[in-house]
């Protein structure tokens, strides 16, 4: 365990304290900033596709925005161009190729269900492969996709104002009180964190 | 010359350098403070205002930033990040040497790593000043807890700590601002840790304005705005820094002059008048040399700052290193024991939570080896956690995904607590700082090499560290209770010290009981090497009430004409 692990277990992120890959790394308390005309530059269009279709099942527009509106393909796009080990890159590109041969044809020529009945049954395939056990590439590219899905959203500007809620200067501590009277009862998008 | 030439030279501007500049030029000495880095004047913060999505990278540093940073990105520490990397040297162009590993983490600008510490504030206690001498463990202390009690009393006044008033022998209570919250699982934990072991929990001492401060000399400092986002500098000016506050202060007299990217590299030695007469400095950025004159001189460039300055500072008088006559300069170097803790799952108060982020936690105050326990090792620890609600990362390995992931996310999650132990370490002359002189940074300046390590007393204690947390976690019926131990090395508490230590006989120490040089009189050490023994409080606070005492005793000696 590490120091930003350790962090993370003061904010109660057992995700990130439990985990062994080193893309799960990135689940840290902070936020991806989208540059409205930045172009992708570690994907082809046609993979960027791809993470762009699976990161809309995993978060969609609702009544809320969802990963696309909030721009979380670029993000992920940019982790992989300047954060992430060529170890990671590889990884993630080579369970993208095993991805796209699983449904039996190209991921985005299958239909809007088929597409979603392909991401849900290989996304139950990672969340039950047993701890230290290698996940097949296909399921690992879901799981990947979904983490880093979730980290762009949720650290976007519509995620940590519109599904979770975010006050830049809280102005007061309230130590205890009932769930109701925080702010709109929703979580907190940046949970208090002891930074030794 | 007679344009370098001051009443006094404060070489550094960090926790330490701040109060010596501040306290130096409030009694009317015309002072030069000296930082070898470059300015930030208090509000100068680029990211202090940044949401988490304007922020590159979901703030984690990139694989360009972690190469400038090898030693600064170890797991031990988490200060590369998009946010606040620029508060933390360059480790190509600031080298080190590690004979043992050691973690070294820095920041060369005004203020220095007052601009990201970590703000915990407490007291030694006169068990802490007495353990050495009783226990013969490196050098009595030569001053007790009543020496430094009205000094403790100034700087917290001034700074401003918040804080509860406890009674506790081992953790003496302070002039606090009014306490910050415990949430409804650490108060829990509180009552069961009482209740079970006799033990207590109590809020965090931090240097942070819980409520206005309690006099009118800082006008720049607000109340603390409960953004957690204090290490990229608080334009509320709402915790404790030199750029916030005793750097202020010293300006305001009108007698600081500060100059900036000023590596001050030796101490002017004058034979015949058996005193120090300046300090030689290197400009960092046009590497033009230059020298300053005053007739008293401060040393507070940090712990192995200061340490380098005095081995590079060699003359026939002092062919070891300055005011090394003991040979103990670069000795006994301390640190805290860091890392290793115990974290729990809390079941229920699924309805309670919390508004605005403390920056802040809970301390649990030593209990080892005080009144009639007694270990198989000497001194103790004391834990420093909290506890909050897990968020949205907990729903990744779920099966939840599309709109029933959203609606999860935005129910706050179960309740975790952790904590993690800040364990004593012992001086011992084998644990060192030494200046290779066959390697050298970018400015020419031969590099520290470490070689320290955690002996057989820091083994003992983080054993039972690591299972007094789990014993208490589980006392209490938490669930999944887990222990952590992280890569540290030595120096990952980030609280180095030891290095020209404090002590009576100047055959054994370095300074005596005013931080005054016992082999140069008009040089005085304040920051972290000046201490003889670590005990297990963040030891900042007392970085600053030993300033202020040495400052008020150098200016006394000053008038004397004794120095």
């Amino acid at each position: 365990m590490n120091r930003r692990e350790w962090l993370k277990c003061m904010s109660a992120l057992a995700v990130g304290a439990v985990a062994g890959p080193s893309l799960l790394a990135v689940f840290d308390a902070h936020a991806a900033s989208q540059k409205p005309d930045a172009a992708p530059r570690f994907f082809s269009p046609a993979q960027g596709s791809v993470i762009a279709a699976v990161s809309d099942i995993v978060i969609p527009h609702t009544d809320t925005p969802g990963a696309l509106d909030a721009g979380v393909p670029l993000f992920i796009d940019q982790m992989f161009h300047d954060v992430y080990t060529k170890a990671d890159q590889q990884r993630y590109l080579t369970a993208l190729a095993a991805f796209d041969q699983a449904g039996g044809k190209p991921f985005l020529q299958l239909d809007e269900a088929q597409r979603k009945k392909l991401v849900t049954k290989l996304h139950n395939e990672a969340i039950s492969t047993p701890p230290h056990t290698v996940i097949p590439p296909a399921a690992d590219f879901v799981l990947m996709t979904k983490k880093l899905t979730m980290l762009g959203f949720f650290m976007s500007e519509p995620g940590c104002t519109q599904v979770l809620q975010y006050v830049a200067v809280p102005g007061g501590f309230k130590a205890d009180i009932p769930l109701s009277e925080a702010g709109n009862g929703r979580a907190w998008a940046v949970e208090t964190e002891l930074k030794i | 010359m007679e344009k370098n030439t001051f009443d006094a030279i404060v070489v550094g501007t960090g926790v330490s350098g701040g109060w010596a500049a501040k306290e130096l030029t409030e009694k009317g000495l015309k002072t030069l403070v000296l930082d070898r880095g470059p300015m930030v004047k208090h509000g100068d913060y680029p990211t202090a205002m940044k949401a988490p999505w304007e922020l590159p990278y979901a703030d984690e540093p990139t694989q360009e930033d972690i190469a400038r940073h090898p030693k600064h990105t170890r797991p031990s520490f988490y200060g590369i990040t998009q946010s606040t990397k620029h508060w933390f040297v360059d480790d190509i162009d600031n080298p080190y040497e590690e004979t043992k590993p050691f973690d070294w983490f820095r920041g060369y600008h005004v203020g220095g790593r007052s601009l990201m510490w970590g703000r915990q504030s407490y007291r030694f206690s006169e068990m802490d000043f007495e353990a050495n001498g009783k226990e013969g463990v490196g050098v009595d202390w030569p001053i007790r807890y009543s020496d430094l009690a009205p000094w403790y009393d100034y700087v917290e006044h001034f700074i401003g700590v918040s804080g509860s008033t406890e009674h506790l022998a081992q953790l003496p209570d302070g002039q606090f601002l009014k306490p910050m919250e415990l949430n409804c699982v650490e108060k829990d934990f509180k009552g069961k840790l009482d209740d079970k072991f006799k033990r207590k929990l109590i809020i965090g001492r931090t240097a942070n304005l819980s409520e206005p401060l309690k006099h009118d000399k800082s006008p720049q400092r607000a109340q603390c705005q409960y953004r957690n986002l204090c290490m990229r500098g608080c334009p509320f000016g709402a915790y404790f820094s030199s750029n916030s506050s005793t750097l202020p202060a010293a300006e305001k007299t009108g007698n600081m002059t500060i100059v900036t990217n000023a590596i001050v590299y030796e101490v002017i030695y004058d034979n015949a008048k058996g005193k120090a007469t300046g300090v030689r400095v290197l400009d960092a950025e046009t590497g033009h040399q230059t020298e300053y004159f005053a007739r008293v001189i401060f040393l507070n460039a940090s712990t192995f700052g200061t340490t380098h300055i005095l081995l590079n500072s060699v003359s026939s008088r002092f062919p070891n290193g300055f005011g090394n006559d003991s040979g103990e300069v670069g000795h006994n170097i301390m640190d805290h024991i860091f890392g290793n803790g115990a974290r729990a799952l809390v079941e229920g108060h699924e309805d309670r939570y919390y508004s605005g982020r403390r920056p802040n936690g809970f301390y649990i105050p030593r209990y080892r080896n005080v009144g009639a326990d007694k270990r198989n090792y000497l001194r103790g620890f004391g834990y420093q956690g909290g506890a909050s609600r897990s968020d949205w990362t907990r729903l990744v390995n779920t099966p939840a995904i599309g709109d029933e992931l959203k609606q999860a996310a935005e129910k706050p999650g179960p309740w975790w607590v952790s904590m993690m132990g800040f364990g004593e370490m012992l001086p011992n002359h084998k644990n060192m700082v030494t200046l290779d002189r066959s390697k050298k940074d970018k400015y020419g300046l031969p590099v520290l090499n470490f070689d320290a390590v955690h002996r057989e007393n820091e083994t003992l204690m983080t054993k039972e560290m690591i299972s007094d947390a789990l014993e208490m976690f589980t006392a209490a019926g938490y669930r999944d209770v887990s222990s952590f131990t992280m890569q540290a090395n030595v120096g990952a508490g980030i609280h180095e010290m030891g290095t020209a230590r404090m002590g009576r006989d100047p055959k054994t120490s370095v300074l005596n009981a005013w931080n005054q040089m016992h082999a140069c009189k008009n040089v005085f050490i304040t920051d972290g090497s000046a201490m003889a023994s670590s005990a297990c409080q963040n030891p900042s606070l007392t970085y600053m009430a030993l300033t202020a005492r040495a400052t008020s005793h150098a200016v006394e000696e000053l008038k004397r004409g004794n120095i």
